[in-house]
């Protein structure tokens, strides 16, 4: 849990808040653009976009769940709006986690940036919601926390988290090893 | 399950090199200011434009002395008028609260794009149509007013290029509700 969880709403103003968010969160709020949007100009807009609609958002910011909670709501609907809106022009095909688990690994390379550019890349295809699913896996949130921020039961959170676990699982293990 | 190659996922995952963009309450406040302006001036646009052109058919009603002419110019102006309201009733964007979950905000999404691929899909009946009207009466009072065979194949030049950019505007909005129905069906089965 941030320092920003131990913040009362009710205590800051919404500047404030915004601005511990940033801070606590910043680095996050990056990753996260990452697998919105590969281009890095459109990126720095898109992450500026995202740290409007923050700034914006804790106007109503109520308490009734957590900064994080909200923080990661705010980030991926955000994201969201932008592919949508990206996929007006130009249209790659989204896929879900089943469709994604049943690709092809062209490299079983380990090395740390293959592994990066490869999450990426994949994040990139993800369909919306699978898409909040990994990046909130990724981020090291629990079943729990990311059923609060998607919505999903918990039971459907821990079905898509076993999928993505197996997919790393596959990109990772060098020669065809198995992890289970 | 080995957890440890997951782990070196997330490890690698989170301690990507990145840059942290830093704004200023100035800087974020000017920015959103800015798109609330480019909203504000884009409906003012809008809304300027379709007062002009009622304008500009109210003073042409007012001072054209021929029967049928004005009858045209009064279908072209309740024909706006409808316009106008389909437009306000069907075509406003609702904005969607920002911190709602991922299930709810895809909800809502798929519901707008249902919303705007219905208002494309249907532009022949709420946009084009209520036109139609006062084109054929306008052509029908020319015709009958200036009874020369070179002002009725100018007439008919005028009216096949309307009939042209109406055709263009139908397949251009058929093509947006193809593009809208896409990503509708990308949105489906994710929730």
């Amino acid at each position: 849990m941030s320092a920003i969880e131990t913040i009362p709403a009710r205590a800051s103003t919404p500047d404030e808040l915004y601005q511990d968010a940033a801070r606590a969160y910043g680095p996050a709020l990056e990753r996260l653009a990452r697998a919105y949007e590969a281009d890095p100009d459109l990126r720095r807009d898109l992450v500026q976009e995202i740290h409007v609609a923050l700034w914006r958002s804790f106007k109503t910011f109520d308490g009734r769940c957590s900064t994080r909670t909200w923080i990661y709501r705010v980030a991926h609907n955000v994201g969201a709006s932008h592919v949508l809106r990206q996929s007006r022009t130009c249209f790659p095909a989204l896929v879900g986690l089943e469709e994604l688990e049943n690709l092809p690994d062209t490299n079983s390379d380990p090395d740390r940036t293959h592994i990066l550019d490869r999450l990426l890349q994949l994040t990139q295809r993800l369909k919306p919601l699978d898409r909040h699913v990994i990046l909130s896996y990724l981020e090291g949130l629990d079943a729990a926390a990311i059923g609060e921020i998607t919505g999903l039961s918990t039971s459907n959170v821990a079905t898509k988290v076993h999928r993505i676990k197996h997919l790393l699982a596959r990109w990772f293990q060098q020669g065809g090893k198995s992890d289970e | 399950m080995n957890e440890s190659p997951n782990n070196s996922v997330l490890e690698i995952w989170q301690s990507q090199p990145v840059e942290v963009t830093k704004m200023s309450a100035e800087v974020l406040r000017k920015r959103a200011n800015k798109l609330e302006h480019r909203v504000w001036w884009r409906n003012a646009r809008e809304y300027a434009a379709s007062l002009g052109a009622a304008v500009l058919l109210a003073y042409s009603f007012a001072t054209t002395h021929d029967l049928l002419s004005r009858v045209a110019f009064g279908l072209f102006f309740l024909g706006l008028i409808w316009i106008g309201v389909q437009l306000h009733r069907k075509g406003s964007a609702k904005s969607m609260p920002t911190a709602v979950d991922t299930v709810s905000s895809l909800r809502f999404y798929r519901a707008e794009l249902e919303r705007q691929r219905e208002l494309v899909s249907s532009i022949w009946s709420w946009y084009l149509a209520p036109l139609v009207p006062g084109f054929i009466v306008y052509t029908i009072g020319h015709a009958i007013r200036v009874p020369h065979p070179a002002a009725w194949a100018k007439l008919a030049l005028l009216d096949a290029m309307v009939a042209l950019m109406f055709l263009l505007i139908w397949r251009l909005n058929m093509r947006t509700a193809r593009c809208l129905d896409r990503m509708i069906h990308e949105l489906n089965g994710t929730n």
